[in-house]
């Protein structure tokens, strides 16, 4: 699982190696969780207290975030895999699109919406092909989930005309 | 009762009608996702979970360990077909499987892998049946701090069995732990880093974290390849083995079997180790080890009955003491949870139909995949050859349909979605989700034993060197820290995971 650094598709620069953007990510979460957290009481160790948990272990994420980043300085590793857009923001804004619309609209236009959004991350998408597709996998999912298997998933709503 | 009554009791209850049913459509759909290309046992039962919501608890465990065989089974095929292991104990099948298929033997190499998964079931059922009442007994006497060593022991192999960075590693599983904090707490019910959503009072839902940083997070990292699928052209061979890669096999799927049900059995997903030792095993004791790699069936037959053993023994830490070893465990633990039971070693004794009946159908499920998938494989062969850019939208729909359909909460997708980006971010800085996800399964334990412990004992930290067995586990388990710290054990460590 993973990703193996290329220094030669890296970011080029030397200073965004991958152990300090790691160190950097785990030092970030770990003060926004102090934060977050900064309201609860401590409590004792014989009555510990809803902070004690979250306050410790994010402090122990700081302090490995801070062992990273002092190591990488003394051995600089690999370089930042370069991070692409397009995929993540298609499936990303696919996958919000369906939850925007699921229960307002139904599912027979939230499907679609996921496949063809979501579809347009991969260069060899071809229009007709991914527009054919979303259609039969949504009537197949509607035939599967909704008839057969007769799940609470909304269909289709137009107010006031059709509730299915 | 005895083992056998037991036994008889569970079979009786699932050779109902209806469960044989069960059991057969779970291992046919769990194969029928499961064969795709990137996607896991856990996307696969996340994916399929909703489908058991209608059906009374003993019938929808019985279709679940289907479809978590199934989905092993499919993992398997894919990665003799296409090379494309979709998770970590396929790996290894990956390596000589597919290269027995370049061969024209990929009707033998998943014939194998059949039979091999067959036999090592049918032990590792016996196992479990045969411990599963002492380890129960065992379990009602542990105490907190017992439990939180224990809990603490399963961490630290998983951040030894961890891939890479043991810091990264540890990060992961304090992350996990941390992010298994938010929501209210267990005592005094005060909302914790909600930052007052509702939504996130009941905490964070662990199938829509694991489809987040598991399921979509390696739909990402597909799309990026501009993948090279290599589906096998030209001849399948025969399904069945000749007589003498039958006699070749023997001793490797028992020696694998033995290797499997131990591993399987330890808290911290020891089951991933299992195909690798048996790898290991296999060579060193191979009368030909340079034809390990390039085909042979010893590298196939091992590792797939080490696999499927350890999948299945790794049910004995969640059943008898209610603490799932790994992912796969605990979206279990969340489908055991959504029809009424939960998981520990009050199941044995309360509902014994349920305890003994998923025991007898494990062994049914792997009976099953055995008689059906062998004459499906041309219909997975087509499926395989289905190109990634429609593949994907599909692997989109279904989880986004099951993620929803767990709570009818819009909010859960979404959720989904910002942990797909977070999981591959963390993936792209060298951290590995797995350790992360089983910090957040344990993490209530944790913090409910260590808060128990600390309770009986008046804040005295000595409770857990006061106490001979968890003083036992948790020594062990900083041996254990200590010494993969070692630059020499590192270096095997690297060794095993990366092997040829």
């Amino acid at each position: 699982m993973t990703a193996h650094p290329h220094p030669a598709t890296g970011l080029g620069r030397p200073l965004l190696s991958q152990d300090r953007v790691a160190g950097l990510t785990l030092i970030a979460v770990s003060a926004f969780a102090l934060w977050a957290s900064s309201d609860l009481a401590t409590g004792t160790l014989r009555f510990i207290g809803p902070g004690l948990m979250p306050k410790l272990l994010a402090t122990l994420v700081g302090a490995t975030g801070i062992i990273l980043l002092v190591l990488s300085f003394l051995h600089p590793g690999g370089a930042m895999p370069r991070i692409p857009l397009r995929g993540p923001l298609c499936v990303l804004g696919g996958i919000l699109a369906f939850a925007l619309t699921v229960q307002s609209v139904g599912f027979a236009i939230a499907a679609p919406l996921l496949a063809i959004i979501a579809g347009l991350a991969d260069r060899e998408m071809r229009w007709l092909e991914l527009l054919g597709f979303a259609a039969f996998m949504t009537v197949g999912c509607i035939l599967v989930f909704k008839v057969g298997l007769n799940l609470p998933i909304p269909v289709l709503i137009i107010p006031g005309m059709v509730q299915y | 009762m005895d083992l056998m009554s037991n036994l008889a009791l569970g079979f009786s209850t699932a050779m109902s009608f209806q469960n044989l049913g069960l059991a057969f459509i779970g291992c046919l759909v769990g194969t029928l996702i499961g064969i795709l290309p990137g996607v896991g046992p856990i996307a696969t039962i996340t994916m399929l979970l909703p489908i058991t919501f209608g059906i009374d608890p003993v019938g929808a465990l019985i279709m679940l360990a289907g479809i978590y065989y199934g989905a092993q089974y499919g993992g398997s095929t894919s990665a003799i077909l296409v090379n494309i292991p979709g998770e970590a104990g396929s790996v290894v099948t990956a390596l000589d499987g597919h290269a027995m298929a370049r061969k024209g033997r990929a009707g033998a190499a998943l014939g194998i892998s059949a039979i091999g998964s067959f036999i090592a079931g049918c032990i590792a059922t016996v196992v479990i049946a045969a411990l599963a009442v002492p380890l129960t007994d065992l379990a009602l006497r542990f105490g907190p701090t017992d439990y939180f060593a224990l809990m603490v022991m399963g961490l630290v192999f998983a951040v030894v069995l961890a891939h890479g960075s043991v810091l990264k590693a540890v990060a992961m599983i304090l992350l996990g732990i941390l992010l298994s904090t938010i929501g209210s707490d267990l005592e005094t019910g005060q909302a914790r880093m909600t930052f007052g959503s509702l939504h996130l009072a009941d905490g964070i839902d662990f199938a829509v974290l694991a489809m987040g940083i598991f399921g979509f997070a390696e739909v990402l990292r597909n799309l990026e390849g501009g993948e090279q699928r290599d589906v096998i052209k030209g001849t399948m061979g025969p399904l069945l083995p000749t007589w003498d890669e039958l006699r070749r096999s023997i001793a490797p799927i028992l020696r694998g079997t033995g290797l499997g049900s131990v591993l399987g059995m330890l808290p911290g997903n020891g089951a991933v180790l299992a195909p690798f030792a048996s790898y290991t095993l296999e060579k060193k004791l191979a009368k030909r080890p340079q034809d390990f790699g390039k085909g042979a069936i010893e590298a196939v037959a091992g590792p797939e009955s080490a696999n499927n053993a350890g999948a299945q023994t790794s049910f004995i830490p969640l059943l008898t003491l209610g603490i799932p070893p790994n992912a796969v465990m605990a979206i279990m633990v969340g489908a055991m949870m959504i029809q009424g039971i939960v998981p520990g070693p009050q199941v044995m004794t309360e509902s014994p139909t349920l305890f003994w009946g998923m025991i007898a159908s494990m062994w049914i499920g792997n009976l099953m995949l055995l008689v059906i998938n062998l004459p499906l494989v041309g219909m997975w062969v087509r499926l395989l050859k289905v190109p990634y850019r429609l593949l994907f939208p599909a692997i989109l729909i279904f989880s986004c349909i099951g993620i929803y359909s767990i709570d009818n909460n819009p909010m859960d997708v979404v959720f989904t979605g910002v942990f797909a980006i977070a999981g591959y971010l963390l993936i792209k800085m060298g951290f590995e989700p797995a350790p992360l996800l089983l910090g957040f399964v344990l993490g209530h334990l944790i913090e409910e034993n260590l808060r128990r412990a600390m309770l009986l004992s008046r804040g005295d930290l000595s409770t857990f060197a006061e106490n001979p067995l968890s003083l036992i586990l948790l020594i062990v388990s900083a041996g254990l820290l200590a010494l993969s710290a070692l630059p020499a054990l590192r270096a095997k460590r690297e060794e095993v995971f990366v092997e040829d």
